[in-house]
């Protein structure tokens, strides 16, 4: 297999170095040889949460990896089914924690299919803003731990330095970090408050720089590329088997995103290119986010100049609690506005699946209703969830060290692993 | 413009069409249990079932398969062996419904605790009524001034708010 001759090559490369390649030659291995089995985490700084991995080794070589994930399981899927359809917005947005907006999106559009109502031009545009927006400081998150991994603490400094005037944003729409509740089935909840201009012309002003410093930082470091380069590779045909999408898929050749072959939103009114790279390592992998953050910029220009007036939600009343200033005239708003903190509205029986592109792949929504003012079932694809099976493709046969590496490019969040 | 199917298949269908609709470009996105207890007085569909999304992406369509999973206990041809995202999916379905798949190399609870009992999503599943076995507190003595505080046998009467009660001839 190619597979094996690659990292083959790799370890003689290795040992010529190290001048002793005890273990690390896949070929010397024999059942006799010791084999040890060691856990790695569940409380490991490198594994990025609560993953633990049951590691074969020989010596410093990766025989077999079986990731082992629940230690971050609360039955979130079960808690939606407690709540009302717009009390489930604020479960299902703690499961991918770093990208919320993305969880909310994917659930409250997979409820509008089966309520069969559409969202305003400027709920749509504020949607995409905070989308956006989100994959920069998830893709800043995972430059940050990607760099810590490989040693340089730097990264970590630079990546939250940026993430955080991004998040200080959403605080002011939101009123909240993380964990939003923002979008909501039927558009966003609040609107974007005075001097939102300013703020996302500033983080847009501030970015393109701050990617060039990235790119001085990590792109050119000869130890980074030393660490990176032709580690943990996986084919484009091994993605499709094992269902890994977003930019580990597109770090392999697959020329696929959502938002560009399956529109949705708005998204087919701009113009935005896909990032692609071939080798499928660690380091494309690196790439892809980097170009990513790019094409985000890129794509928040023309949401801000492009953001269209008008209401933001959708302002049926039986869905949607009318404002504040009506419920002091209007007997109506007041038994609307009952009705819906109370119990909630109703969504026609059926079921109804929608995908978006999170930051780390396609993020799917499905849920069931049996017309009652609950979810019936919800269910959340989480790209973490699947592109963990890979990890062990992508490990076998390398060094201990280059898993870590592999553990970061993957950048599995655990909160959406496990649900 | 994206193309939606849906289908619905028996578990031996399942297993016969699998390995076409790979080999046709489909790809395995996503697998998960339902439970349709209430829901089954309406249409002839069983209590159990799996709902799959596959994308293909060549002519940018989507597919959605019902499995439905029969027997007692509910079970389901694996296909693990067609798509390797299965793996994790199954476990996990097992471990929420206990919907076995046949077939599958590892299904073992891969959420839940190994020695967890019963199958949280299930609706029938009891929320909240599993006994939590709440030993009650020893009681503390203190002797004299300045000792450490020992467990005593006794019992020590307490009030309200859990102090130990002082008997007027200690004082």
């Amino acid at each position: 297999m190619s597979k094996t001759e690659r990292t083959l090559e790799e370890h003689e490369l290795i040992q010529r170095i190290e001048g002793d390649g005890q273990g690390a030659f896949v070929e010397s291995y024999d059942a006799e040889a010791e084999v040890m089995t060691i856990n790695m985490g569940p409380v490991h700084p490198a594994t990025h949460g609560v993953l633990r991995l049951f590691l074969e080794l020989d010596g410093e070589t990766v025989m077999d990896c079986k990731p082992m994930i629940g230690y971050l399981h609360t039955g979130m899927e079960k808690e939606c089914e407690d709540q009302n359809w717009r009390g489930a917005v604020t479960i299902v947005t703690r499961m991918d924690y770093l990208a919320p907006f993305h969880n909310e999106h994917a659930y409250s559009r997979a409820v509008e299919k089966l309520l069969g109502i559409e969202v305003p031009p400027r709920g749509v545009y504020i949607r995409m803003l905070m989308s956006e927006l989100n994959r920069l400081t998830s893709h800043l998150v995972q430059f940050g731990t990607q760099g810590l991994d490989m040693g340089a603490m730097s990264a970590m400094f630079y990546g939250f330095r940026e993430r955080e005037i991004i998040t200080d944003f959403f605080e002011m729409v939101t009123g909240l970090r993380m964990n939003h509740g923002y979008i909501v089935p039927g558009g966003v909840w609040e609107d974007l408050p005075d001097g939102w201009q300013e703020q996302v012309a500033n983080i847009l002003d501030v970015m393109p720089g701050r990617l060039n410093e990235y790119q001085d930082l990590l792109s050119e470091n000869p130890i980074f590329i030393e660490r990176t380069r032709g580690v943990g590779t996986i084919t484009a045909e091994e993605c499709d088997t094992l269902g890994v999408t977003g930019p580990i898929a597109r770090a392999s050749g697959i020329d696929w995103d959502l938002r560009r072959d399956m529109p949705y939103e708005a998204y087919d009114e701009l113009s935005f290119e896909v990032p692609t790279q071939e080798q499928g390592d660690v380091y494309a992998r690196y790439q892809i986010r980097m170009a990513e953050m790019v094409q985000s910029v890129a794509l928040l220009e023309q949401i801000v100049d492009q953001m269209p007036d008008g209401d933001y939600k959708n302002m049926d009343p039986k869905l949607t609690p009318p404002p504040r200033s009506e419920l002091n005239r209007s007997m109506e708003a007041v038994i609307h506005h009952f009705k819906l903190v109370t119990q909630g509205y109703a969504v026609p029986k059926g079921e109804s699946y929608f995908a978006v592109e999170s930051p780390r792949g396609e993020l799917g929504a499905f849920v069931v209703s049996d017309g009652g003012t609950s979810p019936y079932r919800c269910h959340v694809r989480d790209p973490s969830f699947y592109n963990l099976q890979s990890l062990p493709v992508m490990a076998k046969g390398g060094l201990i060290a280059d898993l870590i590496a592999c553990i970061a490019s993957l950048d599995p969040i655990m909160g959406g692993v496990d649900r | 413009m994206t193309t939606i199917t849906h289908e619905t298949l028996s578990s031996a269908e399942w297993a016969a069409r699998a390995p076409v609709l790979r080999d046709e470009g489909w790809i395995l996105l996503d697998l998960h249990g339902v439970d349709r207890l209430g829901l089954t007085e309406e249409d002839e569909r069983g209590r159990f079932e799996i709902v799959c999304q596959l994308l293909k992406r060549a002519d940018k369509s989507r597919m959605t398969v019902h499995v439905a999973a029969e027997g007692n206990p509910p079970a389901i041809a694996s296909v693990t062996r067609v798509w390797g995202t299965a793996g994790f999916a199954e476990r996990e379905t097992y471990d929420m419904y206990g919907i076995v798949f046949e077939g599958h190399d590892d299904l073992s609870r891969i959420l839940m605790p190994d020695e967890w009992e019963g199958y949280p999503l299930r609706k029938d599943y009891d929320v909240g009524k599993i006994a939590i076995d709440f030993k009650p507190q020893p009681f503390l003595q203190i002797e004299t001034p300045g000792q450490a505080p020992t467990i005593g046998e006794s019992e020590v009467g307490t009030d309200e708010l859990g102090q130990i009660k002082q008997d007027d001839a200690d004082e």
